[in-house]
């Protein structure tokens, strides 16, 4: 058992007319994560606290957070490498804050929505499934691995520039159905990735790779979006 | 959800791709700039080398590529940054224009100056 400091943003539009921070005690089992943490306060300390989580192992995308300045999912970041107290916890930087650390997600989604995130094929279905090679599938490259938390599209200083700018993961989502041996969709998504809110907009910071708890590289993914664009344009 | 955002253009795929493109040129051009004027020329940098060299016509060429790629390249580094941090419309569109005439205005006075130089 260790006592940690966790310094939390708090937020409440009906009560606060801006944000602030506070600390909390926690004693910490050896092995917890961000989230065992904030469950402790809670369910324990302060009722107040508001965060989504759900299945707690990574897979769901709703604890992404802010944690000592990088984004990541509380229940994947483990407590042991933050060595010095306090631990800070934001909400995702770059969305309005509805809660403490619950964020609108909303442009997140209709960004998503923007790059017809689904399979375009006007081809008449085959007898049985459209066949896909396992050297096709690997072109995919990981990329069908997103679980929509938003970290990298939160972490990207030109999301945060500009709202309207499609944002990481909904151009790694259509580079999943792009590169897709199966898809014909690009002439639908041409007008939405080829625009200055979409593929050019990217200054390569590469943030969003650093964020994503799943290891994806979405700065790869639009690289090869930008030059299938030219190529296809010159 | 989609708003419309003036002086911002639509489309891109050319200047992302120019911009390149000019980048590429601007490292072999400055190379060549900075190794001829400080190495291979012995750095005899004087009045009468200079308006010899810059009187040949491969040189006004390579001058001429020289200035077409800095000034495009400089001039989308600089509209990305004006249409990243500038949120506010009408000083947006300024500024987008201000940038495209001075870019105009440095390119047809290089132009000028480089097409009709000749040795005295």
């Amino acid at each position: 058992m260790a006592v940690r400091k966790f310094k939390i943003f708090r937020f409440n539009p009906e009560n606060d007319s801006k944000p602030s921070y506070k600390t909390y005690e926690v004693e910490c089992l050896p092995g917890w994560t961000i989230l065992d943490a904030l469950n402790e306060i809670k369910w324990f300390q302060d009722g107040t606290l508001t965060y989504r989580r759900s299945c707690r192992h990574g897979i769901c995308g709703s604890c992404a957070m802010q944690v000592n300045g990088l984004n990541g999912l509380a229940c994947e970041l483990q407590l042991a490498p933050y060595k010095k107290d306090p631990i800070v916890v934001d909400p995702l930087p770059g969305f309005e804050v509805h809660k403490d650390l619950v964020v609108n997600m909303e442009p997140f989604y209709e960004a998503l929505k923007r790059v017809k995130p689904w399979l375009i094929n006007e081809d008449a279905p085959p007898q049985r499934e459209r066949y896909q090679s396992p050297e096709e599938f690997l072109e995919l490259d990981n990329s069908i691995a997103c679980i929509l938390c938003a970290a990298c599209t939160s972490s990207c200083p030109s999301f945060w520039a500009d709202s309207n700018y499609l944002g990481p993961a909904a151009l790694l989502k259509a580079f999943r159905y792009e590169f897709d041996s199966r898809d014909k969709g690009f002439e639908e998504r041409r007008e939405v990735l080829d625009n200055k809110h979409g593929l050019w907009r990217c200054h390569k910071i590469i943030n969003c790779f650093h964020a994503c708890p799943k290891g994806l590289n979405p700065t790869g993914a639009i690289s090869k979006l930008q030059q299938k664009v030219v190529t296809e344009k010159w | 959800m989609k708003r419309k955002q003036y002086g911002i253009g639509s489309g891109g795929a050319f200047a992302w791709y120019f911009q390149r493109i000019t980048g590429l040129i601007l490292i072999i051009t400055l190379l060549l700039h900075y190794l001829y004027l400080h190495f291979l020329n012995g750095g005899n940098v004087t009045f009468q080398e200079v308006t010899q060299r810059l009187s040949t016509p491969l040189w006004k060429t390579i001058d001429l590529v020289f200035l077409v790629s800095v000034v495009y390249h400089a001039m989308q580094g600089i509209l990305m940054v004006v249409n990243d941090y500038v949120h506010r419309p009408a000083v947006r569109s300024t500024l987008v224009a201000t940038v495209w005439v001075l870019g105009m205005v440095l390119t047809i006075t290089g132009v000028v100056t480089i097409v009709t130089f000749t040795a005295a």
